[in-house]
């Protein structure tokens, strides 16, 4: 018998047993605290969960392929978190696999779990859900006028859903569920609400969804809602009325203040959580105190949405980029530096392109010290001591975009000005050589909603017997 | 006094790779209301000092934990060309000064 049916026929003879959650980490790949997980596993957990992945990482994850997170730490925590519930056969749930949850991620991540499973000799049943978007089906739905907009970005087009490096959608709860019915021991998703990972196994149970989705919303960051927030994992102890929070790290403390200005990490509306499915309204919870380390929250409802949604993330390729780093301690240049950096930029060009010729690169500086982070509408009232320059090329090649900075590095440090003392040089290298390649660049061209019938159709799962 | 004297968090962040949000926390009820009276507060301001469209700022109290929220459109979707935080956490800075 699997972890998962094990669960559902304990469920099935006593149905109003708490249900205890784990939420162990929500970014893995940069290390699960050993303490809090062990002290976790001896609470007897339910489920253990993990979300891997964010766009907040930016668009070059998605586009390329690979990972946010280094390899051989990702596969530590995966190992820890694999071996830890299989060894207890609780059913392990982890989402957004490899940060973009792309088939590229998907599948670098589930070789790291097979490596790790031949290795302890572990045996045990997996579900897959598939998080790629079909080409066909979403440009047939851009062109039913099914896709909107949800900010800065335009309007998808056919053009913008083919040229995508990589197009996924974010399985909602429903793919979970369905995961769950084929009974497996691990679950292992593409890219996924991470509400899902945490809300589908109270939800299948028969757990009211408002209050499944409001504390799923809360332990997909682990100990982040404590005091002080932490990575450590959390435990959720949910009954049909209301859920406990209690760190795995006896030093973080979650406080009916603290659990509830958690609701404001990260969204846009502290009072709901939207998913595809519907939304979960917060403005009613309550928060109070079982003990000093630990909160009780209660009062969430739930809303269906009256029209199914798919969050669509893509990442279109833009060139290969390189930087150039350099930095200034001279006031002249300093006072100056605006329209030099302009001057260089024209002077560049003409070098590199030829007279006339428009320019195969994009070329950007930020002037750290002035206004890199904001661009402030007034320069500082007492110019800056130093300044940090980073300049920036996209181009079709990498070898073209180390040229580009290559001349821009050349002639920024020796570009003449009316009043110029330092003659040998304006800029300083911290090391050589200054400008280095980057790797590829690119950028989100869908971050959109596609109306749907029916969810199920763009998230498959798939299993197999591992070991 | 300016918003860094008396708030206990102001910090910006990604909400989603289009949007940016704010979130202003204070110690105490009276601190709380004097900031959601404050007039360097409310949209037309806030609006002006990130460059958008008074509409496309939603301000949502959030009286549970004493906090104020700021939810406004980016400029270019997240880790696009000239973007200057890709993950929004260095935004925050001119609210700093906003007197309250």
């Amino acid at each position: 018998m699997s972890a998962v049916a094990r669960l559902r026929a304990r469920f099935a003879a006593k149905p109003d047993q708490p249900l205890k959650l784990i939420g162990a980490t929500g970014q893995l790949g940069y290390g699960v605290p050993e303490p809090a997980f062990t002290a976790a596993l001896a609470r007897k957990p339910d489920m253990i969960g993990a979300d891997m992945g964010s766009t907040d990482i930016g668009p070059t994850f998605l586009g390329s392929g690979q990972m946010a997170t280094a390899g051989e730490q990702t596969r530590r925590d995966l190992e820890k978190l694999l071996v830890g519930a299989r060894s207890h056969d609780i059913p392990l749930i982890i989402g957004s696999a490899g940060s973009a949850g792309a088939a590229a991620h998907l599948d670098a991540t589930l070789a790291m779990i097979r490596e790790i499973a031949a290795e302890h000799g572990l045996s045990f049943k997996l579900a897959v859900i598939h998080s790629d978007m079909d080409r066909n089906s979403v440009s047939a739905a851009v062109e039913a006028g099914r896709v909107r907009g949800m900010g800065v970005l335009p309007d998808l087009t056919v053009e913008e859903v083919r040229a995508s490096s990589n197009l996924v959608g974010q399985a909602g709860t429903e793919a979970f569920i369905r995961a769950l019915e084929t009974e497996p021991d691990v679950i292992i998703a593409g890219r996924a609400c991470d509400t899902g990972i945490y809300a589908c196994i109270p939800e299948w149970l028969g757990f009211p969804t408002g209050l499944t989705v409001h504390m799923a919303k809360i332990v997909e960051c682990a100990s982040l809602c404590c005091l002080p927030g932490g990575r450590d994992p959390i435990l959720a102890v949910l009954d049909k009325q209301g859920f406990v929070l209690e760190s795995m790290n006896p030093a973080r403390a979650a406080t009916p203040m603290s659990v509830a200005a958690h609701s404001l990490y990260e969204q846009a509306d502290p009072h709901r959580i939207t998913e595809p499915e519907g939304a979960s309204l917060v403005d009613t919870a309550t928060y109070s105190a079982v003990d000093d380390r630990r909160t009780r929250v209660a009062g969430a409802r739930w809303q269906p949405a009256e029209q199914l949604t798919i969050k669509l993330e893509g990442a279109r390729y833009l060139g290969e980029r390189a930087v150039l780093l350099a930095g200034s301690a001279d006031p002249r240049f300093i006072q100056n530096v605006k329209t030099l950096l302009e001057e260089v930029k024209a002077v560049v060009q003409e070098l590199v392109c030829g007279a006339g010729v428009a320019p195969d690169y994009d070329l950007t500086f930020r002037t750290y010290g002035l206004d890199a982070v904001f661009p402030w509408p007034d320069p500082p009232a007492t110019p800056p001591r130093e300044i940090f320059i980073l300049g920036e090329v996209i181009a079709p090649t990498t070898d073209r975009a180390l040229a580009v900075t290559k001349s821009t590095k050349q002639y920024l440090l020796h570009h003449g000005f009316p009043g110029r003392l330092s003659t040998s040089g304006n800029i300083a290298f911290p090391f050589t050589p200054p400008e280095l390649a980057a790797g590829p660049a690119y950028r989100f061209n869908a971050y959109h909603l596609m109306e749907v019938d029916d969810l199920a159709a763009h998230f498959p799962v798939t299993t197999e017997l591992v070991g | 006094m300016r918003l860094m004297e008396m708030a206990r968090v102001v910090r910006s962040k990604n909400a989603g790779p289009l949007h940016l949000t704010f979130d202003i926390m204070l110690e105490t009820e009276a601190d709380y209301e004097r900031c959601l009276a404050a007039p360097g507060l409310r949209a037309e301001p806030i609006a002006k000092i990130y460059s958008v469209s008074a509409n496309a700022v939603a301000i949502t109290p959030y009286p549970t934990a004493r906090a104020i929220k700021i939810t406004l459109p980016r400029h270019e979707a997240a880790g696009a060309p000239g973007d200057r935080d890709v993950y929004g956490a260095q935004q925050h800075a001119p609210l700093l000064e906003i007197e309250v």
